[in-house]
């Protein structure tokens, strides 16, 4: 870090100064394909989807349902929030809480619970790993996954991933300092991170030796958990839009002191997953209303996107919800049988659609 | 011989006005009345024959065919001084004023008196000013003057002569609204006094706004003359694009060509600013595809593409990021673009592709030269026979020998020849800015067959045009730009004429 450049790049506004934004086009041109797609269930805050040998589970607030049957029928409840779900290879799920604890729904070790332990304290995501371990990401080392937009604010970069074996509890730490650890997904020798600060995806190898590097970066919003589908190609959910206001306030770091320290955080200039619900909310720049109506290019605070990767995990096409549409806060999404499931969390809708023929 | 009465004879006739080009009519057949009093709109495309027929008008054109008369009396324009005698003056898109003098001296040049006192100049070009408005010093050097007051100047000029008829080619392109307030109040000023005005324009709703009547001309035919009221924006944009022979020569990817996927983002363009002219863009190319970049005059795109390249620098404050292959770079010359794999085809061939004294093998080797490959100050006239016979033969460039100088060739060989300098440098990225201007149809089909190939290499290619056929037959991705700002993307199957024309207008 060079203090002088630093400065040079600040009063220039260049640079890691830079507050420029990726566009959305190319793969990430804008359409109202999330928009269009047949509900499934409307339920308070869907989170994570997973395959089990009950169908596609959704979980909500406290709850797991079966995305299969109409309506969405119950399947399961906790005595915490639900913050991460994985579907294991043995049909199995494992269930990550708000409060760090994981605990194993039917197959081999179900009924088991994994006690919190420090370490673990922001369960964001779950995935598989081989030899029937399970790889944890831990979004932050100081703040919960309902602080998530704190998080952001503070200009954390304390996630974690970690290796846990659910016959002993044992835990093992791969990969540190991450900028929010929230989607993750097993390769052969490696498992790829998408670290919501950055931005990116990241691969991180599994064995002693290796470095992480970056496979996707300079997204367009902030990337949550991922999937891979039955043709390799794997579909990433993104649950809020970067802005130029949130990156400037970003840099800006005496105003975003400020701004935690005495504003709510419902009223903070940062992204969310459901904008325009207050009318305390903070207007932006170029968020239009006219008759009533919200223009779909405006710069809203929330967005829904959905992006499908090529096996190099280069996009190639996406799925919006834009600033007027009504599935915003996508953070899962899963493909199965030719059809995308995905939670619009920041609208509280489970919805599906067919994506054959959308660039595979 | 009937006369008819002075009132009912247009100011201006003009019939059968063609003009041909080596055979190729720019005009074809036009007939053009100008009333007095009247202001006068012509509309058509880039390359629609506007420029064209005034340019007949103010004598820097001879037509092939027609006729002009002016008050019912047939009139010959052999030059600028004929139009001004005539009373028809022109205040061009691109000044026509002598930098390094004074605004006052430019605005009585060609009409000096033997002896001329500075002084009384100055004050009777200061009480111009002052009567049309105009805040512009007349001791200033035209050269230190921004374009719009440069454009002010050549105004004040044409009423000066108190012409009959004045020409306004794309006057307000560069004025600020408050600028273009005053024009406009000045137009309905001279209108009144029957002065008669054409006004050329690319701005519709100004067209629409301030003018009686609308001509529109395309491929160089006259298509439909009426009252401005009749008109719409959308029926303007429909009798602009509504070719048929151009559909023939320019296949569109919805008639069943093949579209390139794209491959690996080379390019990501983020809130690019660079003053006035490119506001805040954003976009991104991928490898192995045409992206092209329609927009009318003056949206933006050379700007653009120029920064891209190193050629002009963006805003100092907060000019936004170009990233190349994943990394912020900021180019401060051409070299440091083309060391990285980025190169600019210019538009101006003349002034910026080419050396026209030197030979094609010097000006194909002046482009390694410049590449990383380049071997320092070592030249080599072996390898400079070797490269220039190499690229003459791939790019079919017609010479009787590498020897040839450039100035001996024709346009389209000329243009082959800055794009063989230009992929000597082995990019990753080339941008064709213009790529077909003033060349001959074969060697179009021949350049475009290039383009094709380069993407099908693997290679990210740029094509910035004004010519719509052109986009819409080479483009895997269309982009339109508008006011320095990159407001649409098309994909070839859903990018029409009309759709590409009203995403560059609206």
């Amino acid at each position: 870090m060079n203090p002088l450049k630093n400065a040079v790049d600040r009063w220039l506004g260049r640079g890691d100064a830079s507050i420029s934004m990726p566009p959305m086009d190319g793969a990430f041109r804008p359409n109202d394909l999330l928009d269009s797609a047949p509900p499934i269930m409307e339920t308070p805050a869907p989170d994570c989807l997973a395959v089990t040998t009950q169908g596609v589970v959704v979980s909500s607030e406290r709850s797991l349902f079966s995305v299969d049957k109409a309506g969405g029928a119950p399947l399961a409840s906790f005595d915490a929030e639900i913050a991460a779900l994985a579907g294991l290879p043995d049909g199995g799920a494992a269930v990550g809480l708000i409060d760090g604890r994981i605990v194993f729904v039917g197959g081999e070790h179900g009924g088991k619970t994994i006690e919190a332990s420090p370490d673990v304290t922001c369960i964001t995501a779950l995935a598989p790993a081989q030899g029937g371990a399970l790889l944890v990401a831990n979004g932050s080392a100081s703040n919960g996954p309902t602080a998530w937009k704190r998080d952001l604010m503070e200009k954390n970069a304390s996630g974690s991933v970690w290796r846990i074996e659910p016959a002993s509890g044992a835990r093992k730490q791969l990969a540190g300092n991450l900028a929010y650890p929230y989607g993750l997904l097993g390769e052969a020798d490696s498992v790829v991170v998408s670290e919501s600060w950055r931005s990116a995806l990241t691969r991180i190898p599994l064995g002693a030796s290796g470095r992480s590097e970056p496979v996707l970066e300079n997204l367009p919003a902030y990337p949550s958990r991922f999937s891979r589908g039955a043709d390799n190609t794997i579909w990433l959910a993104l649950f809020a839009p970067r802005r130029q206001l949130v990156e400037f306030v970003l840099r800006e770091d005496r105003y975003r002191r400020r701004m935690i320290a005495e504003v709510g955080a419902d009223y903070w200039i940062a992204p969310c997953l459901r904008a325009g619900q207050s009318p305390l909310a903070p207007t932006q720049q170029g968020g239009v209303t006219q008759f009533g109506m919200l223009k779909p290019w405006s710069p809203s605070w929330s967005y829904g996107l959905v992006a499908r990767l090529d096996r190099g995990y280069r996009p190639i096409a996406s799925l919006h919800s834009r600033a007027n549409g009504r599935r915003h806060g996508v953070t899962s999404c899963l493909p199965v049988d030719g059809r995308l499931v995905f939670c619009a969390k920041g609208d509280g809708v489970v919805a599906s659609c067919a994506y054959e023929g959308l660039a595979s | 011989m009937t006369v008819a009465p002075l009132s009912e004879t247009p100011l201006l006739a003009m019939r059968n006005i063609t003009k041909e080009y080596r055979g190729v009519a720019a005009l074809k057949n036009i007939d053009f009345d100008l009333r007095r009093g009247e202001v006068h709109a012509i509309l058509g495309e880039n390359g629609a024959g506007k420029s064209t027929l005034v340019k007949i008008l103010s004598g820097a054109v001879t037509p092939t065919r027609g006729d002009v008369s002016l008050e019912g009396q047939r009139i010959q324009i052999a030059g600028p001084a004929d139009a001004r005698r005539y009373g028809i003056a022109m205040v061009y898109q691109e000044t026509s004023l002598v930098p390094s003098m004074s605004v006052a001296q430019n605005l009585y040049l060609g009409d000096e008196k033997f002896f001329n006192r500075l002084r009384g100049t100055y004050i009777e070009a200061q009480q111009l000013f002052q009567s049309l408005n105009f805040p512009v010093d007349p001791t200033a050097i035209v050269q230190a003057l921004g374009t719009a007051k440069r454009q002010m100047v050549e105004i004040a000029r044409a009423v000066r002569l108190k012409a009959k008829i004045i020409i306004f080619d794309e006057p307000t392109a560069t004025l600020t609204p408050e600028e273009k307030h005053y024009l406009f109040a000045l137009i309905d000023r001279l209108r009144k006094e029957q002065v008669a005005i054409i006004f050329i324009s690319h701005a519709l709703e100004e067209a629409l706004e301030i003018s009686d009547r609308i001509t529109i001309l395309r491929d160089g035919a006259h298509v439909i003359t009426g009252d401005a009221k009749t008109f719409s924006r959308e029926t303007i944009i429909r009798h602009m694009v509504g070719r048929s022979l151009s559909n023939e020569l320019y296949g569109r990817a919805a008639d069943g060509r093949a579209v390139r996927r794209a491959g690996e983002k080379i390019l990501s363009v983020q809130n690019l600013s660079m003053q006035n002219i490119v506001r805040n863009t954003s976009f991104s190319i991928f490898a192995g595809q045409i992206t092209g970049i329609f927009g009318l005059v003056g949206s933006g795109r050379t700007e653009t593409a120029k920064i891209i390249a190193g050629v002009t620098k963006r805003d100092l404050f907060h000019g936004g990021d170009v990233r190349l292959g994943g990394s912020p770079v900021r180019y401060r010359t051409p070299r440091q673009a083309v060391d990285e794999g980025v190169v600019y085809v210019t538009e101006d061939r003349k002034s910026e592709g080419l050396f026209e004294t030197m030979s094609v093998a010097e000006n194909i080797y002046v482009g390694r030269i410049a590449s990383h490959e380049s071997q320092g100050f070592a030249t080599s006239m072996s390898e400079m026979r070797e490269l220039a016979a190499i690229w003459s033969k791939k790019i079919n460039v017609r010479t009787l020998n590498s020897d040839a100088r450039v100035i001996e060739l024709s346009g389209g060989n000329q243009q082959k020849v800055v794009i063989a300098k230009a992929l000597v440098q082995k990019p990753k990225l080339v941008i064709f800015d213009e790529p077909t201007r003033g060349v001959d149809v074969g060697a179009i089909a021949e350049i475009h067959n290039l383009i094709a190939t380069l993407a099908d290499d693997g290679l990210a290619v740029i094509v910035i045009s004004s010519y719509l056929p052109e986009i819409l037959s080479l483009s895997d991705r269309i982009l339109v730009s508008r006011q320095g700002r990159i407001v649409e993307e098309l994909s070839p199957g859903e990018a029409t004429s009309e759709s590409v024309m009203f995403a560059a207008v609206y």
